[in-house]
């Protein structure tokens, strides 16, 4: 089993930072909290374009292709450069999904209107960049897509969240003291 | 598919077969072939359970073909549940089976005298009605092994289990997939209760020495279909999203919409969803031994089934769909994918549709016959549907009669069908397609999402208000086309985005009968399919003042988005206006 425990050591006052090497194969044991939706620590007041290309360092194309269903605060949303992130938002990615409701919360889709009065109002404020945490979930293929990605960026854990997926690490090498307040959690995985 | 088999249940001197010519019905298949007919032929007024009602089962129009995706099987009649006209289709093997043998459609007709209970067999030496007692209060699983040790395992069956001898208004008709399971029903609208009163309990086809449907440009037809299925695989909603997760990879998303309905619609989240997603659920059948990637009949690309086994590895039940997982699921509060695998199985095996089932549970739930979130309670209420006891035929005969029976308000049904899974609340655009389908509440009604390519009434701008209304009805108009070719529905988003795919499926359609097609064919058949519906509703009674949600969504507004249902009447009025 190769996992092993690299760095535990405060980085900032509330902050433990927790960093694993893990083995590719273990990604899908993060499956269950991503869909679920986990904390990232982000700069906010910025756009959700900003958001996922500048720092979560996604492609632009693959943005355009591949999240085609997105959702702020769970409304859907069609124009990525006129939805401002504040702090707390709590953001869905999606790949494209089936059936007359999957073509309906399609970004700039077709069927837009359908879900008129739930879609996400376009944003015209300045942006501003602060940091915050984001609420992130990631749905279906993206789980696999992007799933590392974002784990490697680091996760923000409860203290209990942490342990309960850390018993999923059965062979991890370590106790779990990891103080009573929330953990940054960074996962990078062999190729 | 030259011909048509007409079966008099109720001729003197016993059940009698007629075989002839397909008349005005030529050309017909699928939903076109179930929907003109029974408009032609089943007195508006006739009570859906009696002799006057007819039972039309019919392959689609490329089904018996070298072609994929193309084995949806259609069957009509006037509807018990609604009292509308009623098309209800199915995958499984049945279609290419029925196909290859040349019937363009089977109807069961009149009403036999006494008690006795029959089976049909067909196969390439003709159609046998022969009666037997000994299948009696039979449920499909163990009625299709017992079948299977007289005619084996190269046929395809169709049959009703207990419910449908029931005449129970949720009654379905199974159609088995692959592997001879029972698991292709033909769910909506209580079209099982119609086989149950003709006293047919099974149809066994046999296509033992037919063959393929031949086209008439073999070559053509080789290239389009070639080039379709290359469509299919390259689309990331056919060729990824729904072979790895099925139809059930959209229970996060309609949650995360805040449109999945909750404890019998009065919520639109629920706070386990992610315990019932199609995430979870594919990890769980490959975990389990079983699959998330099956086909339920021969030439399926896409497969969006799977196969859901116990936590020993033990089959339970094909994977459960997104609607199945929602109405036995978040409706009634529940969150244990074990438990709605094991309803779904009871749905199959006692032959009811599973969306009615679980919406009428949920309602039960709100009558206070169980807690919501309370597992034991809804298996126990499946078991009073499985042995027909006064309860469970008040369960099965569907939620609008469960509500009424139990004064309960907040019933989501229109024309009497159960709502599917999509809050009208936080989807309006949904919400016109289930006030104003020919077929009661259906989400599969506006399902035919390549609009756009069809340029169904011409171009629409979809960002604007009154773009719902014209979206609708071309919705409408598409699905009742596709759902007349024998094609899966599921194939729109690759046709919706790929105008070459469409164009494949076109040359597929052109190219097995000679003829070019184009998309203003495909329209008119739509058009002329949803007319005579509409008609045939007319004269049974049904109004614009049918066409409506009930009132609870246009009071009760629904977390996350606090919205009612906003749509005017007079809007809804314009749907059927072309
Ligand atoms: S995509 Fe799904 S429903 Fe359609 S034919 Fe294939 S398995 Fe059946």
């Amino acid at each position: 089993m190769s996992q092993n425990v690299t760095e535990l050591s405060p980085i900032v006052p509330e902050f433990e930072t927790l960093s694993l090497l893990l083995a590719s194969d273990q990604l899908s044991i993060f499956f269950p909290i991503l869909q679920k939706g986990v904390m990232v620590p982000a700069t906010v007041g910025c756009t959700l374009k900003s958001l996922l290309c500048d720092q979560f360092a996604i492609p632009a194309d693959y943005v355009s292709d591949r999240i085609t269903t997105i959702f702020v605060d769970n409304c859907p949303v069609d124009d990525l450069d006129r939805t401002v992130i504040q702090d707390g938002s709590r953001v869905t990615l999606s790949a494209a999904m089936p059936g007359l409701v999957g073509a309906t919360m399609r970004r700039g889709g077709y069927y837009a209107a359908l879900r008129q009065g739930i879609s996400h109002v376009l944003d015209s404020g300045k942006a501003s960049n602060e940091c915050g945490i984001v609420h992130l979930k990631l749905f279906n293929l993206l789980l696999t897509e992007l799933g590392s990605l974002i784990l490697a960026r680091g996760l923000l854990l409860k203290s209990e969240e942490l342990t309960a997926l850390l018993k999923n690490l059965p062979e991890l090498p370590i106790s779990t003291h990891y103080g009573a307040g929330r953990t940054l959690l960074s996962v990078t995985f062999r190729e | 598919m030259d011909k048509i088999a007409r079966i008099d249940m109720g001729a003197a001197g016993g059940p009698k077969v007629t075989v002839g010519d397909l008349g005005q019905y030529a050309g017909l298949g699928g939903r076109a072939m179930t929907s003109l007919m029974v408009a032609a032929e089943v007195h508006p007024l006739a009570h859906a359970l009696g002799a006057e009602n007819k039972l039309v089962i019919s392959p689609g129009m490329l089904s018996g073909t070298t072609g994929s995706m193309t084995g949806r099987l259609s069957v009509g009649c006037k509807s018990p549940l609604t009292g509308t006209i009623k098309e209800s289709n199915a995958g499984g093997q049945a279609a290419q089976v029925l196909a290859r043998l040349g019937y363009a459609a089977v109807v069961l007709e009149g009403k036999p005298e006494g008690d006795d209970l029959y089976k049909i067999v067909i196969n390439k030496d003709g159609i046998q009605v022969i009666a037997d007692n000994s299948l009696k209060l039979m449920d499909n699983y163990p009625l299709v092994a017992k079948l299977r040790q007289e005619y084996g395992d190269k046929v395809a069956y169709m049959t009703i289990g207990s419910a449908g001898e029931r005449k129970l208004l949720a009654a379905s008709i199974a159609c088995t997939d692959p592997e001879l399971r029972p698991t292709r029903h033909c769910g909506r609208g209580g079209v099982g209760a119609v086989m149950g009163a003709k006293r047919v309990k099974a149809i066994i086809i046999d296509d033992a020495g037919m063959k393929m449907r031949p086209p008439k440009d073999p070559e053509k037809y080789r290239d389009a279909n070639r080039k379709f299925v290359e469509g299919l695989r390259k689309h990331p909603v056919t060729g990824e999203g729904l072979p790895a997760y099925g139809t059930n990879v959209l229970t996060n998303v309609l949650n995360e919409a805040g449109g999945y309905p909750t404890n019998n619609f009065k919520s639109g989240q629920f706070a386990e969803s992610a315990s019932l997603s199609g995430e979870t659920q594919a990890a769980l059948e490959i975990q389990r031994g079983g699959s998330a990637t099956h086909g339920c009949h021969r030439g399926c690309v896409i497969q969006c089934s799977g196969i859901y086994n116990d936590k020993d590895g033990n089959y339970v039940t094909k994977q459960p769909e997104y609607e199945t997982v929602w109405s036995h699921g978040g409706h009634c509060g529940i969150s244990n994918l074990d438990t709605v695998a094991r309803l779904d199985y009871m749905d199959d095996n006692i032959g009811v549709d599973t969306i009615e089932m679980g919406v009428t549970i949920g309602v039960a739930m709100d009558a206070g016959l169980a807690e919501f979130g309370d597992d034991a309670a809804a298996i126990r209420l499946m078991e009073e549907v499985e042995k027909g006891t006064p309860l469970g035929r008040i369960l099965g005969s569907g939620a609008a009669i469960t509500g009424k029976v139990f004064g309960v308000e907040r019933v989501p049904v229109v024309k009497d069908q159960a709502l599917p899974a999509y809050d009208p609340r936080a989807i309006q655009g949904i919400g016109v397609t289930y006030a104003t389908t020919t077929q009661g509440a259906d989400h599969t009604a506006g399902y035919a999402i390549a609009t756009n390519i069809l340029k169904v009434g011409g171009d629409v701008d979809p960002l604007k208000t009154e773009g719902q209304i014209e979206l609708s009805r071309n919705l409408q108009i598409a699905t009742a086309a596709i759902d007349s070719t024998g094609m899966c529905l599921f194939i729109a988003f690759a046709i919706m985005d790929q105008p070459e795919t469409f164009q494949a499926l076109l040359d597929m359609l052109g190219s097995f009968n000679g003829i070019t097609m184009t998309g203003d064919d495909v329209v008119a058949l739509g058009k002329k399919v949803l007319s005579a519906e509409r008609d045939f509703n007319t004269r049974a009674g049904f109004n614009k003042h049918h066409d409506r949600l009930p009132r609870f969504f246009y009071n009760e507004p629904i977390a996350p988005h606090n919205q009612t249902f906003m749509m005017k009447d007079e809007e809804l009025d314009e749907v059927f206006n072309w």
